[in-house]
């Protein structure tokens, strides 16, 4: 019985061995969401965008004007090595700001979504 | 004297074999710990794409409305005058089970076997707007509600 017991006990050490990692990843400066507020469709011009937010993630190249795409990335992850099994949970969640600007550099439309606060650590199931 | 020791050596002789085969349990279980894994791994990216709302109307809605009631998309992709902001989320699942035992050294050959499996759906709401930013078409893709092996075989 107390063989049996060691026996156990040395199979459950060596496979549940290993480590846990939580981490986290954040790629960049927040936006400040009160700035956002100050940009008005039709009157604030590309150059203030690219003074009040820096400069863009993207931009692209549309028929009347350009997009700029600010875009900022936050992952939580959880993982668990051990000798035979590993999981790991990723969740990525981005705060994205669109502006639309004309071809006389002025802002015509703009949308934005912060979501990196919805970020979450989980389990692989 | 010589007969109080006799039982004493079975004794020591048991022990021995008994932490023998625990030492070489052990061994075994940290090398084929090597040889055999299991990986499971779950990746979301970005947040619930929200259903087509009833109110959209191909010709009425506007860039406006739709970045007021989605947000910043994922992607903007400009179609050589018309362009399209696509909303994304992606939902990857991944397995693998894999067991692989080094013996190439001795027998030129390692048996190895592996299972893997992965699945990616997504959660995707496209618009695509005239050059005026007056909305032309729109679309949405619920793949995270299709399991897998409800909609694999058909």
């Amino acid at each position: 019985m107390q063989y049996r017991a060691i026996v156990l006990g040395i199979v459950i050490i060596a496979f549940l061995s290993g480590c846990a990692v939580i981490g986290r990843n954040k790629d960049y400066r927040p936006f400040d969401e009160q700035v956002l507020t100050q940009v008005k469709p039709g009157q604030t011009t590309a150059a203030e965008v690219t003074k009040m937010f820096g400069a863009p993630s993207q931009i692209v190249k549309l028929a009347n004007g350009n997009a700029y795409v600010y875009d900022r990335t936050l992952s939580k992850a959880t993982g668990v090595w051990l000798v035979l099994v590993t999981m790991a949970n990723y969740d990525i969640q981005h705060d994205r700001i669109v502006f639309f600007i004309n071809k006389n550099d002025v802002v015509t439309h703009y949308g934005s979504s912060f979501k990196t606060d919805t970020a979450a650590f989980g389990t692989p199931f | 004297m010589a007969a109080a020791l006799k039982p004493i050596r079975p004794l020591l002789g048991r022990r021995f074999k008994h932490l023998l085969g625990a030492a070489i349990l052990l061994v075994a279980c940290l090398i084929l710990g090597g040889c055999l894994s299991l990986r499971i791994d779950k990746v979301t990216d970005g947040a619930e794409v929200k259903p087509l709302p009833q109110e959209f109307a191909v010709g009425k809605t506007t860039l406006a409305d739709i970045l007021a009631s989605y947000g910043a998309p994922s992607d903007i992709v400009d179609m050589k005058g018309h362009f399209a902001l696509h909303y994304q989320r992606s939902f990857y699942r991944g397995g693998q089970l894999s067991l692989s035992i080094p013996l190439s050294d001795v027998l030129r050959t390692s048996p190895k076997l592996d299972a893997a499996g992965n699945l990616l759906r997504y959660d995707a709401a496209v618009f695509i707007f005239t050059p005026d930013g007056v909305l032309s078409e729109m679309t949405y893709e619920n793949g995270i509600a299709r399991p897998l092996w409800n909609t694999y075989w058909k």
